[in-house]
C-alpha cells in the first residue's frame, strides 16, 4: 500500500515537473535539428539569458513536424515560436496557427530591410538558390538555367526534385527559362525526360553535397548555406547567380496561436535579430544571411550587400503548395527506372 | 492451476505495455489509412484503392520485396562459406574473424552508408581501382543503381546473416562431417547434404532479419539508391512529411508492414516445414 503512494506521488511529481521548467522566465522554440538547433543554442540562447533572463529550451523539429505537432495539439501550444521556409508557412498561416506579433515589442524591427517583419512573421534568415559547380572541371560555368540540360554540363548535373524548398523553386524557374510558368509546367518534365539517361546523379537533396564533395556529380542547383560548408570543407565549388536571376526565400520565425510565453517568445525574436546575433549566424560553419541592416556581411556568403535580395526572383507558396503534391507524384512517376 | 494463473499475471504488465505502445498506435495508423481526406474528417477506403489500382505504387511494392529478396541472396551467398571457414578456424582465429564480423555493428549506419558513396563513387576507391587496372576506359556507374546498393546492403546487412548462422553451425557434431568424408562424400556433397539441411535454421533467423531490414533500409535506399529507385520507405516519408497527405502515407506504411511481415512469415513457414523434413 505504501509503495502504490511513493508510486503514484512519484507519477504525480513527474507530471508536475514539466510546469516548473516552464515558469516565468522560460520559453520553448521549434528549430529545426542540425545546423539551426546548434547555432541557436550556441549562439542565440546565451543572448536571450544574458539580455532578457531567459531561458530557452528548443524542440527539434522539421517544419512539416512542427506544424503537425501543433495542429494534433488542437490549441495547447506544445511551443512557443515556430521557424519556417515559405511553403509550411503558407500552410500554416492558412490554418490559422499563427499568433500575431506586435511590432513595437521588437527593437530591431526598423533595421531590417522592408517587408521582412509582418503582421504574423518575422524573417530571421534569407536563402539565395542558384547553380553550384567546380571551378577546377568547368572555367567556363554553365550561366543559365538552360545551359543545365546542354552539353557538357548535363552530363555532370545532379538532379533533386520537389522535396525541397530550394529544389522546388530551381524547377520552377528553369520551367520557366524554357517557356513555362507555376501553372505550366510541362517544359520542364519534358527536358528532365530528355535529360535523364545523361545526368551524372538524381539524388535525394540531401545526398547532394556528400556527391559533389565525392566527384559524383559537378554541377547541382542549391542554395549558398550549402555552398559556403562545402567551400570549408575545402571542395572546389564556388556559387554563381543565373542569368535569369538568382532565387531568394525567407526563414521566418512565428509565433504559435495560444503560445503560453508570448512576451518571451517576442524577445526570443527580437534577439535572434539582434546584430549580435546576425553576425554570429553567418559565420562558417551556419553561414546563414543576416537580415540586419547593421552586420557587415562576410565574403564567403556569396552577396554583396542586402540590397542584392530585393533583385531577386521570389514565390508565392500559397500558389505552389497546392500543386506540389502532384509535381512530386509526377517526378517520381518520370524519372524511377 | 495455480502456477497457470500466476503465470498470467506475471505476463500482464510486459501484455498491456505492449498492448497500449504497440497495438494500439498500430490501429491508430490503420484508423489514419481509412480516411478519404488530409484533414482526417471523412471516413473512407479511396487511398487504398488510390494505391493498389495503381501499376506504379504496386511497382513499388514489388521492388522493395524484390530487394529485400536480393539481400538475402547476397548475402547467403557469402556468409555459408564464411560461416564455414570461421567454423574450422582456431579459437584465436575465431576471435578475430568474431571481432570483424561485429565491426559493422558498431558504426552507425549513416556512417556505413556514407562510406559506401566514398567507394562506389565515380572517383571513388572501385573506380579508381578499374581505371587504374584499365579494365575500363571511363568510370562504371555503380552509386545510384540497384547493384551498388545491393552491394551495400550487403556488407550492412551481413552480421544478421552470419551470426545466426554461426551460433547455429557452431553446435553441429563434428563427427557428422566426418561421417559423410567416411562415406565416401566429397567436400561439395557433404556441404550441401550435411551442412546446409543443417543450418537451415541459422540460416532462416538470418535471412528474415536481412529481409526485414532490407526491405525497410530509408538511409541506404535513397542515398545509395538515389531518387531514381522509389521504394517504399521513402514514398512513406514523402507522403507524410513532404506532401502531408497521411492517410496515403498510412496506406503505405501498412503496406510495407504486411508485406514485410508475410515475407517473414513464408521464411518461418519454410523453417518449419525444413525441420520436420
Amino acid at each position: 500500500m505504501a509503495s502504490r503512494r511513493l508510486f503514484l506521488a512519484g507519477m504525480a511529481g513527474a507530471l508536475a515537473a514539466p510546469s516548473i521548467a516552464r515558469a516565468s522566465g522560460s520559453m520553448t522554440a521549434a528549430i529545426y535539428p542540425g545546423t539551426w538547433d546548434e547555432a541557436y543554442r550556441e549562439i542565440v540562447a546565451p543572448l536571450l539569458r544574458q539580455r532578457h533572463n531567459v531561458g530557452v529550451s528548443f524542440d527539434p523539429l522539421f517544419a512539416v513536424d512542427q506544424v503537425a505537432k501543433v495542429r494534433a495539439a488542437r490549441g495547447v501550444s506544445p511551443f512557443d515560436c515556430f521557424v519556417l521556409d515559405p511553403g509550411p508557412a503558407a500552410a500554416a498561416r492558412q490554418a490559422g496557427l499563427f499568433e500575431p506579433i506586435d511590432r513595437r515589442l521588437i527593437s530591431n524591427a526598423a533595421k531590417l530591410p522592408d517587408g521582412m517583419l509582418t503582421a504574423d512573421a518575422a524573417t530571421v534568415n534569407v536563402q539565395v538558390v542558384g547553380i553550384c559547380y567546380n571551378p577546377k572541371k568547368f572555367p567556363e560555368p554553365p550561366k543559365s538555367w538552360t545551359d543545365l540540360f546542354r552539353s557538357p554540363y548535363v552530363e555532370r548535373l545532379g538532379l533533386t526534385g520537389f522535396q525541397t524548398t530550394f529544389g522546388t523553386v530551381s524547377l520552377i524557374e528553369m520551367a520557366k527559362a524554357f517557356g513555362g510558368s507555376v501553372d505550366n509546367i510541362e517544359p520542364i518534365f519534358a527536358k528532365l525526360r530528355e535529360a535523364l539517361p545523361k545526368v551524372a546523379a538524381v539524388a535525394t537533396p540531401a545526398a547532394l553535397p556528400g556527391l559533389f564533395q565525392q566527384g559524383q556529380i559537378d554541377i547541382m542547383y542549391t542554395n549558398t548555406n550549402n555552398a559556403a560548408t562545402l567551400k570549408a570543407r575545402g571542395v572546389d565549388i564556388a556559387f554563381i547567380a543565373p542569368t535569369e536571376g538568382a532565387i531568394t526565400f525567407a526563414t521566418t520565425l512565428h509565433i504559435v496561436k495560444g503560445a503560453e510565453n508570448k512576451a518571451n517568445a517576442h524577445r526570443y525574436i527580437d534577439v535572434a535579430l539582434s546584430a549580435e546575433a546576425q553576425s554570429k549566424l553567418q559565420l562558417s560553419p551556419y553561414n546563414m544571411i543576416p537580415v540586419n541592416k547593421d552586420v557587415q556581411l562576410t565574403p564567403n556568403l556569396d552577396i554583396k550587400s542586402l540590397d542584392e535580395l530585393s533583385k531577386m526572383v521570389t514565390h508565392d507558396w500559397s500558389v505552389i503548395n497546392p500543386r506540389r503534391a502532384a509535381w512530386i507524384d509526377r517526378f517520381n512517376r518520370e524519372i524511377t527506372k | 492451476m495455480r502456477t497457470a494463473a500466476v503465470d498470467w499475471r506475471l505476463a500482464a504488465p510486459l501484455g498491456i505495455v505492449y498492448l497500449a505502445l504497440f497495438a494500439a498506435p498500430l490501429l491508430l495508423l490503420l484508423g489514419i489509412s481509412l480516411h478519404s481526406d488530409q484533414d482526417l474528417q471523412q471516413w473512407g477506403v479511396d487511398n487504398w484503392v488510390k494505391f493498389w489500382s495503381d501499376a506504379f505504387y504496386r511497382g513499388v511494392v514489388w521492388d522493395t520485396l524484390r530487394l529485400g529478396l536480393a539481400a538475402v541472396l547476397a548475402t547467403s551467398l557469402f556468409a555459408w562459406p564464411l560461416a564455414v571457414f570461421f567454423c574450422a578456424s582456431s579459437a584465436r582465429t575465431q576471435k578475430i574473424l568474431l571481432f570483424i564480423i561485429l565491426l559493422p555493428l558498431l558504426t552507425s549506419v549513416v556512417i556505413r552508408t556514407f562510406a559506401w558513396i566514398v567507394i562506389l563513387a565515380r572517383e571513388g576507391l572501385i573506380n579508381q581501382a578499374v581505371l587504374a587496372l584499365g579494365l575500363s576506359a571511363t568510370p562504371l556507374r555503380l552509386l545510384q543503381t540497384e547493384t551498388g546498393l545491393i552491394l551495400a546492403l550487403m556488407q550492412i546487412e551481413m552480421p544478421l546473416m552470419l551470426l545466426p548462422l554461426i551460433s547455429v553451425m557452431r553446435g553441429l557434431d563434428p563427427n557428422l562431417l566426418d561421417a559423410s568424408r567416411a562415406l565416401g562424400a566429397g567436400h561439395w556433397r557433404s556441404f550441401f547434404r550435411v551442412i546446409l539441411p543443417l543450418s537451415l535454421p541459422g540460416w532462416i533467423a538470418g535471412a528474415t532479419l536481412v529481409f526485414a531490414s532490407a526491405c525497410t533500409a530509408f538511409i541506404s535506399q535513397s542515398v545509395i539508391g538515389g531518387a531514381r529507385l522509389v521504394y517504399l520507405p521513402s514514398l512513406i516519408w514523402q507522403q507524410a512529411m513532404v506532401v502531408y497527405d497521411w492517410p496515403f502515407a498510412a496506406v503505405c506504411s501498412v503496406t510495407l508492414l504486411f508485406t514485410v511481415l508475410a515475407g517473414v512469415m513464408m521464411l518461418n513457414w519454410l523453417g518449419r516445414y525444413a525441420r520436420t523434413d
